[in-house]
């Protein structure tokens, strides 16, 4: 069986809903009435066949005589036997009985209501396995009281209530069909602004991003509209992004091959003889690209291990800061450049390379920004349970209206001494990103320079 | 010191060959980890630069053949991949020292350097660093030929930069090199101690210091 026609795996229908959700009140509500209606209706047709009732039994107690000790007789003509006993639907039975119950005349075998303290007293019985209604009439006189019962079979009684059920039934039924129409209708024509949303989307290519127009969409579904929009909004954003992304890209490793072909080109067509200054520019340019390219894998690397990996290694920051030191050693000796550190013990949660990416950059970067002379220092440190790490320099600082755009890819300060890719503190960023971190920028100390600071939340107990 | 290049790219190749052999090292050039064997089993060599990216057969497996036969030879692992557990891979069976694609030759040569002096120093009595010669069972440090009159604990802090020449070395590691049991030093004396021996070293070797982190040496002209 395919899974469609499983009747488990049917897909939620709103209309299903709505119909569980109105069918049980409403059937409920006019089930109640019915059973009211009927009620109300019933009373008066049972009050009106049972005085018929009465009268007969009446009509048999004036017949009834008692005129010595012996006990009441009564003197019925059977032809006024047979009026009593005369009706199209129902057969009637009477019996009359003397006051300690014995037969006098009648149906011998009809039963005899309970004689309470009413007068007549009505009951319903059985006679001869059928439902009967039943009256009873207590006459006293000077020589002994006596009974007279009158019973009818309920066939015109039947009648009467099934006629009264099948009009009031027919009633709801018909309420209950107008409701259930107008919910199968009503649920078409309210969800038809999904219909035109729906076909909007299905007309549309898979590059179109535009917002859907919210002109004339009721306001149910406006907050689904709206979301949709945000949606389109952000896949916007981040394909331009892409698109820009790519374009820097593909000038950041162009130009330096670009460059570096140049230079190769001459030095090849010059023989053997080398030019320092050619092959000093050409190695230039290679180490441009090797750079650049590392920063592109860094950033693509975090983007993936930000889907794969826990982020969860114990990270001693003091241990980043000496390999990041280490490594940039001969290069801030060559720009002349005092590489240090000033290090408490901290501890935090994260992943050791892309840390280690982080601050490495960060001290590229201040490094390319401080002229010979100047100082580059790494420190590392606790605040209120937070670790956090920074690279202060003493070099020609970030201008304040810069420093939030600063961590942007590609993006690169007005006043940028060196080439660089722009890629650096876009890496910063994302790794600050994926470890929950704060990124600070700040003037340098003594007001000098640039401090950029990246504050890991506290961990969590 | 002879050197045993494993590359199948011919371009890195020579010009890892090139950078070592001006270096005055002496290089040869395999491209398969069945043609390292061979040389080494015919050869010796005081290095491997093993490739990790080799074909057929790759750096890693030709490690772990090398280590499971108790070679010793200290092995300097390069490769283009950057995944880190390739370098944990590598380390775990029993690489000295990882370099990623693209380094730099005069940092390759560096290691090559370090790894070589590191293994002497298992091996054999003397420590050579420029014109620096620790003859380590006398105690006895030698610069340009003559003999420098070291206290022993300024020996101490000689030989355990040496061995650790081209890294940052702590002040609490020289410590730990330095006190002997009965005594704790401050971080002060360190720095006494330091200034001592770079004056008696002279040119010989400089002692630089890094900032926060601790000593260096360097051999001179660097």
């Amino acid at each position: 069986m395919r899974p469609a026609n499983d009747p488990k795996n049917k897909p939620p229908s709103i209309r299903r809903r709505l119909f569980a959700l109105l069918l049980i009140p409403t059937a409920a509500i006019a089930g109640a009435a019915t059973y009211g209606a009927y009620r109300t209706a019933l009373a008066p047709f049972e009050a009106a066949y049972d005085k018929a009732l009465l009268d007969a039994a009446l009509a048999i107690a004036s017949n009834i005589e008692a005129r010595d000790a012996s006990g009441p007789t009564l003197s019925l003509t059977p032809d006024a036997v047979s009026v009593l006993r005369s009706d199209s639907l129902d057969t009637i039975y009477y019996r009359v009985s003397g006051d300690d119950g014995h037969f006098i005349a009648g149906d011998r075998d009809l039963p005899v209501p309970h004689q309470g303290v009413e007068n007549p007293e009505f009951d319903d019985l059985t006679f001869g396995r059928e439902p009967i209604r039943v009256v009873s009439y207590r006459v006293s006189s000077a020589h002994g009281g006596s009974i007279v019962t009158v019973a009818e079979t309920r066939h015109k009684r039947d009648h009467a209530r099934a006629s009264v059920l099948r009009s009031s039934l027919a009633v709801d039924a018909a309420q209950l069909a107008t409701a259930l129409i107008v919910i199968w209708l009503g649920v078409e024509f309210a969800i038809e602004p999904l219909r035109n949303v729906e076909r909007q989307l299905s007309a549309r290519g898979s590059r179109d991003l535009e917002p859907l127009t919210t002109d004339g969409v009721p306001v149910e579904i406006r907050s689904l509209i709206d979301a949709l929009n945000r949606l389109f909004g952000a896949l916007q954003e981040a394909e331009i992004a892409e698109r820009s992304f790519l374009d820097n890209a593909a000038h950041q490793l162009r130009t330096p091959l670009a460059g570096m072909l140049a230079h190769l080109e001459l030095m090849a067509a010059g023989g053997a003889a080398i030019d320092g200054a050619q092959a000093q520019a050409a190695l230039e340019g290679a180490r441009r690209l090797a750079r650049t390219a590392h920063q592109l894998l860094a950033l693509a690397r975090s983007d993936a291990a930000s889907r794969s990996e826990s982020l969860q290694e114990e990270i001693s920051l003091p241990e980043v800061i000496k390999v990041c030191v280490e490594a940039r050693l001969a290069s801030a000796d060559a720009c002349g450049i005092d590489l240090g550190a000033d290090f408490e013990s901290a501890v935090t949660r994260g992943s050791a390379w892309m840390l280690e990416e982080a601050l490495g950059n960060l001290t590229d970067n201040a490094i390319a920004a401080t002229a010979t002379g100047g100082s580059v220092t790494l420190r590392c440190g606790m605040t209120g349970g937070c670790a956090w790490f920074e690279v202060g320099d003493t070099g020609v600082g970030i201008p304040a209206a810069e420093r939030a755009q600063v961590f942007e890819r590609f993006y690169r300060a007005s006043n940028a001494r060196a080439a660089g890719s722009g890629l650096g503190l876009a890496i910063v960023r994302e790794v600050a990103r994926l470890h929950r971190a704060a990124l600070t920028v700040e003037d340098g100390v003594d007001g000098r320079g640039t401090r950029v600071r990246m504050t890991f939340p506290e961990p969590a107990t | 010191m002879r050197v045993l290049i494993v590359e199948d790219e011919a371009l890195i190749a020579d010009g890892v060959r090139q950078g070592l052999v001006k270096a005055a090292f002496a290089a040869d050039v395999v491209s398969s980890a069945d043609a390292a064997r061979a040389a080494l089993q015919a050869e010796n060599f005081d290095l491997a630069v093993v490739d990790i990216g080799l074909p057929r057969e790759d750096g890693l497996q030709l490690l772990r053949s090398l280590r499971l036969r108790r070679h010793a030879l200290p092995v300097l692992m390069l490769t283009a991949r950057d995944g880190l557990n390739d370098r944990v891979t590598a380390l775990d069976l029993g690489a000295d020292d990882y370099l990623t694609k693209p380094f730099h030759i005069a940092e390759l040569v560096a290691r090559c350097r370090a790894l070589i002096r590191r293994a002497n120093s298992r091996s054999s009595s003397t420590l050579e660093f420029g014109a620096l010669k620790l003859e380590i069972a006398r105690k006895q440090a030698c610069a340009f030929e003559l003999p420098l009159d070291l206290t022993l604990r300024e020996w101490s802090i000689l030989e355990c930069l040496v061995l650790n020449a081209g890294r940052i070395v702590g002040k609490s590691r020289l410590m730990s090199a330095v006190s002997d049991w009965s005594d704790e030093l401050s971080p002060n004396a360190i720095e006494v101690y330091v200034s001592r021996l770079r004056a008696k070293l002279g040119d010989a070797a400089c002692i630089r210091t890094v900032r926060g982190l601790g000593y260096r040496i360097d051999a001179p002209g660097k």
